[in-house]
């Protein structure tokens, strides 16, 4: 017996190729919101309809609508940026969004307080530029990610090519987007397989997430991807080919133990040249494989649970019709980024920037940071990518140049942080934006962070990289279960507190306490810091230091996450 | 045929307006009515001593009263003169600068004008086409016509009765006969205007007739058409609401108050406003006195709060101020001319602070005016609300020569005035700005508080079941938290009360978008609406929107129909005269 199908599948059936009543709902004025279908529809086109929750309790005694606006998500594969795209979003964040940008954890920028009167003229700005929101949200392949140094190997320009050629490859064809934002003309009719060759009508069950890694640097996070790929170096540093892995996943839903985050399994080993023909047969086993009835276990790590990992590779390797080899051995070290300067041969440099939680603003009379970026990005020829940690790289800057843009950087408060906490730090945007969000997150985790701070100095640790990550609900964007200390809401005020994840991503973390407010959390974690401190053995890391000492059990993988939660000692 | 038959010959012994009224009358009167009108007037003849054939009977002299109104005003002084001039024997015909044709004004033997000076020296936005005629090098010479001038105006703005000035420097220069000096009336104008009146009354009547008594004119003093007045004392009403419709995010503060009556609300009718009587912030007051030297009087303070305009400095209170005190620098101040550019952006307390002297409490009462009540125009109807009315207030908030400075009224609404207080209003009617015949299509043009009166109509028209469409353009600063009733109009479009609405938001985006720029997006439709009969009404700020929305209209029609550009403005001028551009801009 089949199972229903979920609304989302009829949404999407029904829709035209992501048409919906999109262009009619634009025109309403009298409304800033848009139909319940058209909201699902109008993510595939890189954009979330959302109200200001801060205004919510006043709204309606004022006799006006909920403060809604749109989330608009950029799609930049690998994070790499012109300085003049850069100064193009800058400028519509200024005219048509709040003011302010953020960094994603998936290496793109996201626009918040768009009303639905300037999306037009909002996504016309970023196709001058040469960007676009197409696919950035909704049960398609989103954003690609991709380490963003390419310049410091030809290893790193192998995967930004890969990234960009996924891709490119992934993005869907449907005309909507252009006929719909950019008044392009009405394209009429044609058989699905000449609309949609990989998605289909119906498209993905669920969103689907590619990383390309580098080793030693697992900065992309490549386990908390749908697919994800791993370069393989040979001696000198080219690229022999690429360990596949699959299935790894960050959402789950409080209560609910059948869901659960995942990492990726290895499932093989494939050369360049048919590195998008696997990632095209993922995706289409996915997309026939996958749940369409219930939308909680939709995504390929269900599948790939419910199917087994050798089924799952035998119809890859049939539809790609390509024969994957074992995986090959690698060495990840960090999910984190280097700060500073780095150097290539070339005589060209490459700055790293700090962004707390990716959110480039001009708080008042604080730090200038939107300021300083753009002033950077004014006089730069070089590129500017964004990195999967929220932070920003000033990237190929000659020698020539490295004073001005040195001098900016100090002008504008641009500096690293010297806690280790801090550098290691992630939130999502959560309230007041964020529909999903349970509790504060981008606007809390930086006052957290420094009353954990004060602990750490205590127990001498300030400068020691330990990685901490928080969002506002269970669904996982900045990646809380495989943060040494993850944090995520449960209510207002109330977090949820996972131990025990590996530094280099490759190790899910576990529930050690619940509901826990701001004084509980620092009152929990001091004497894990204090343990830390005195029993450590060697460069050992935080999160394998409590698993070892014996405070939280190891989480082998997702169905293991939801057992033996707690503290299993005193 | 028998209508034809029954017109009243233009040769008849009344004045255009009154063959009009007349024919309007008699003409589709059947023939009981025909009889009993006959009857009546036959009976008043038999009463009347007048009704014998006088010696030197002979038609009434004719007198042409024209007003230019704003807010009513001088439209209720002109009816009160023409009654006055009938009881002495002329022939009064009442004119509305609005429908003035300069051209016909040499043919007038006697000419009245009332005019209103509004905000910074402008004529009656009604009024403007008219006055700017008849001050054009086109204006007919006036020789032998005897005139006289009523200005009404507010001390309060430096351009003092400009208007009536103006006009009354051009009929001389025109050649007319001034028969009495110009009055400059205040706000405070209802005592000095009636002795005007009599004055001039006096001054323009034939001494023949004076002599010789009533004539037939008197006979037909009979004021056809004339509704009941409604109740236009103050009453009490409690503030029942009383929200801030901009979101808290806003820069802007606009109270929405709804007020309710013990028992009957007055009865007002869509595009009325309420006169609010506001008092004085008691914290300002309190400095004045201290200003001035005065002490702590709990009387006092009560008086100069609740009765007394302690705000304006005019030219005149700087005057009295010298006069008063013997003020060297204020003496000096005006003596060198300065004192009119001193004033600007500036306040009775700034005067007394600046200047400061021991005053008595009747020095002070001497420099202050009464505190007049500010109107608001009614955003509800009776018929939705019942015996209530709403109110939109902005609250005016702004700095000059250093000091933060609240609006009198609007800073008594929207920082004093709560849930539960009591509150005076007084009905104002504004009879030119009234809804048209329910199937009579509508397009509205309110940007801000300018919204309040279409409330006002949309309410009123669901209520009737109306079948002529509606069509409203609101604008204010940004969409997320400046769209007044936002939630009223998306259930309006939904029940068919309102047929369409556009906005436009001016800090949404780099380029600043008001309503006129929505006017002419629309231009087509618009065009189109208004060719089928549709009635325009512009409501909000007379500075810019309402002339930029007239401006905008102009270039529509030229646009839409390739008309030249005066042709345009020719077919916006019949618009205006046909009553079918109607505005209500302050």
């Amino acid at each position: 017996m089949t199972k229903e199908l979920s609304r989302n599948e009829r949404i999407k059936e029904a829709s035209d190729y992501l048409r919906g009543t999109l262009a009619e709902g634009l025109r309403d004025e009298i409304t800033g919101s848009i139909v319940e279908d058209d909201a699902q529809l109008v993510k595939f086109h890189g954009m979330y309809l959302q109200d200001d929750r801060d205004l919510r309790g006043e709204r309606s005694s004022k006799k006006m609508e909920k403060a809604f606006a749109f989330m608009l998500r950029v799609r930049i594969s690998g994070g790499v940026l012109t300085p003049a795209q850069w100064l193009t979003l800058d400028e519509i964040a200024r005219h048509y969004g709040n003011g302010t940008m953020r960094i994603t954890t998936r290496q793109t920028v996201q626009l918040h307080g768009v009303i639905k009167s300037n999306l037009k003229a909002t996504l016309r700005a970023m196709d001058a530029a040469l960007l676009s929101t197409i696919a950035a949200c909704g049960d398609v392949n989103r954003n690609v990610m991709c380490n963003p140094n390419p310049h410091q190997s030809t290893a790193h320009r192998a995967a930004y090519d890969l990234a960009v050629a996924i891709s490119n490859h992934l993005t869907p064809r449907t005309a909507a987007y252009r006929e719909i934002w950019l008044d392009g003309e009405r394209i009429a009719g044609g058989e699905d397989e000449a609309i949609e060759p990989i998605y289909g009508k119906t498209y993905l069950p669920r969103k689907f997430k590619i990383a390309v890694a580098v080793p030693p640097s697992n900065d992309v996070d490549v386990f908390a991807n749908d697919l994800g790929y791993v370069a393989i170096l040979d001696r000198k540093g080219a690229v022999r080919g690429w360990n596949v892995t699959v299935g790894g996943g960050m959402g789950m839903t409080h209560g609910e133990p059948e869901t659960y985050p995942r990492t990726a399994d290895l499932m093989g080993f494939c050369k360049t040249e048919h590195a998008v023909a696997i990632a095209e047969a993922v995706v289409t086993v996915q997309r026939d494989w996958g749940d369409r009835s219930d939308r909680k276990h939709a995504r390929l790590k269900y599948t790939i649970e419910d199917r087994g990992l050798a089924a799952f590779r035998a119809e890859v390797e049939r539809r790609a019709g390509v024969t994957l080899d074992e995986p090959q051995a690698f060495t990840f070290t960090s999910t984190g980024d280097r700060y500073g300067w780095t150097d290539r041969d070339s005589g060209h440099s490459h700055l790293t920037l700090f962004i707390e939680n990716g959110r480039v603003h001009d708080p008042a009379g604080e730090k200038t940071m939107m300021t300083g970026l753009r002033k950077i990005a004014r006089q730069h020829d070089g590129d500017i990518r964004l990195t999967a940690n929220q932070n920003l790289i000033v990237a190929n800057v000659a020698q020539k140049n490295r004073a001005a843009v040195e001098k900016l950087v100090a002008a504008h408060g641009l500096l690293e942080p010297a806690s280790g906490l801090r550098r290691n730090a992630m939130a999502c945007v959560a309230l007041p934006t964020c529909g999903l969000a349970l509790a504060e997150s981008e606007r809390y985790l930086p006052d957290l962070i420094t009353a954990l701070d004060q602990r750490l100095a205590a127990h001498d640790l300030a400068a020691d990289d330990i990685v901490i990550r928080m969002t506002g609900c269970p669904n996982g964007c900045a990646r809380p279960y495989i943060a040494e200390i993850g944090l995520v809401g449960k209510g207002p005020g109330r977090y949820n507190l996972y131990l025990g994840a590996a530094f280099d991503g490759s190790r899910l973390s576990k529930l050690y306490a619940e509901d826990l407010q701001h004084d509980e959390i620092i009152a929990r974690l001091d004497p894990l810091f204090g343990a830390y401190a005195r029993e450590r053995i060697g460069g050992e890391r935080f999160g394998d230091f409590v698993i070892r000492a014996g405070y939280v059990a190891a989480t082998s993988n997702g169905r293991d996450f939801h057992a033996n939660t707690g503290p299993q000692r005193a | 045929m028998a209508s034809h038959l029954s017109q009243i010959p233009k040769t008849a012994p009344f004045a255009e307006d009154e063959i009009e009224i007349l024919n309007r009358v008699v003409g589709p009167a059947n023939p009981i009515q025909r009889a009993w009108l006959a009857g009546f007037l036959a009976g008043i003849d038999a009463q009347s001593p007048a009704a014998k054939p006088a010696p030197v009977a002979r038609p009434a002299e004719p007198l042409t009263i024209v007003y230019a109104s704003e807010s009513g005003n001088s439209e209720r002084l002109a009816a009160d003169m023409a009654k006055i001039a009938r009881k002495r024997g002329l022939r009064p015909t009442v004119v509305d600068m609005a429908d003035l044709d300069v051209a016909t004004l040499p043919a007038t033997r006697r000419l009245v004008v009332i005019a209103a000076t509004w905000g910074e020296g402008e004529p009656p936005a009604r009024a403007a086409a008219p006055y700017a005629a008849l001050m054009g090098d086109g204006a007919p010479r006036l020789d032998g016509v005897e005139f006289a001038l009523l200005a009404l105006g507010d001390t309060a703005y430096v351009e003092f009765c400009a208007i009536g000035k103006a006009i009354d420097a051009r009929l001389e220069a025109l050649g007319a006969k001034r028969v009495t000096e110009r009055a400059d009336l205040d706000l405070d104008f209802a005592e000095p205007a009636a002795r005007w009146i009599e004055g001039a009354v006096t001054a323009l009547a034939p001494a023949a007739e004076q002599a010789a008594g009533p004539t037939v004119g008197q006979v037909i003093a009979v004021d056809f058409g004339a509704a009941p007045e409604p109740n236009l004392g103050p009453v009490e009403a409690e503030v029942i609401a009383h929200v801030d419709l901009n979101s808290s995010r806003s820069a802007k503060e606009t109270i929405h108050l709804e007020l309710a009556f013990d028992g009957k609300a007055p009865a007002y009718n869509p595009g009325d406003s309420l006169d609010l009587y506001p008092h004085n912030d008691p914290a300002y007051v309190e400095q004045l006195l201290r200003a001035a030297g005065l002490a702590s009087d709990g009387a006092l303070r009560d008086e100069f709060t609740k009765n007394r305009d302690v705000t304006t400095l005019s030219l005149k209170t700087v005057e009295n101020y010298a006069t008063a005190t013997g003020h060297h620098y204020v003496k000096s101040l005006i003596a060198s001319g300065e004192a009119r550019g001193w004033i600007a952006g500036r306040q009775l307390i700034d005067l007394v602070e600046h200047f400061p002297i021991a005053l008595s409490g009747e020095q002070l009462r001497a420099l202050t005016r009464p505190l007049a009540p500010r109107a608001y125009s009614i955003a509800s109807s009776r018929r939705e609300v019942g015996d209530e009315a709403h109110l939109l207030v902005s609250a005016v908030r702004y700095d000059s020569q250093g000091r933060s400075r609240t609006g009198v009224a609007s800073g008594f609404v929207a920082e004093r005035l709560r849930k539960g207080d009591r509150v005076r209003v007084k009905l104002r009617p504004n009879k030119h700005f009234g809804l048209p015949a329910s199937d009579r299509n509508i397009i509205m043009v309110g940007p801000g508080t300018g919204v309040a009166p279409f409330r006002s109509f949309v309410q009123e028209r669901r209520a009737t079941g109306a079948s002529g469409k509606s069509w409203l353009f609101f604008g204010d600063r940004n969409y997320t938290h400046d769209f007044l009733y936002q939630l009223e109009w998306q259930d309006a479009l939904k029940d068919g009360a309102l047929t369409r609405m556009d906005v436009a938001f001016s800090r949404d985006t780099p380029e600043k978008v008001y309503v006129q720029n929505r006017l002419w997006d629309r231009r087509r439709e618009l065009v189109e609406w208004l060719d089928d009969g549709a009635y325009l009404y512009v409501c909000g700020d007379a500075k810019q929107m309402a002339k930029d929305v007239r401006g905008t209209l102009v270039k529509a029609y030229a646009d839409v129909k390739a008309l030249a550009p005066e042709v345009a403005e020719q077919a916006v001028g019949a618009l205006e005269r046909g009553r079918r551009y109607l505005q209500d801009v302050y």
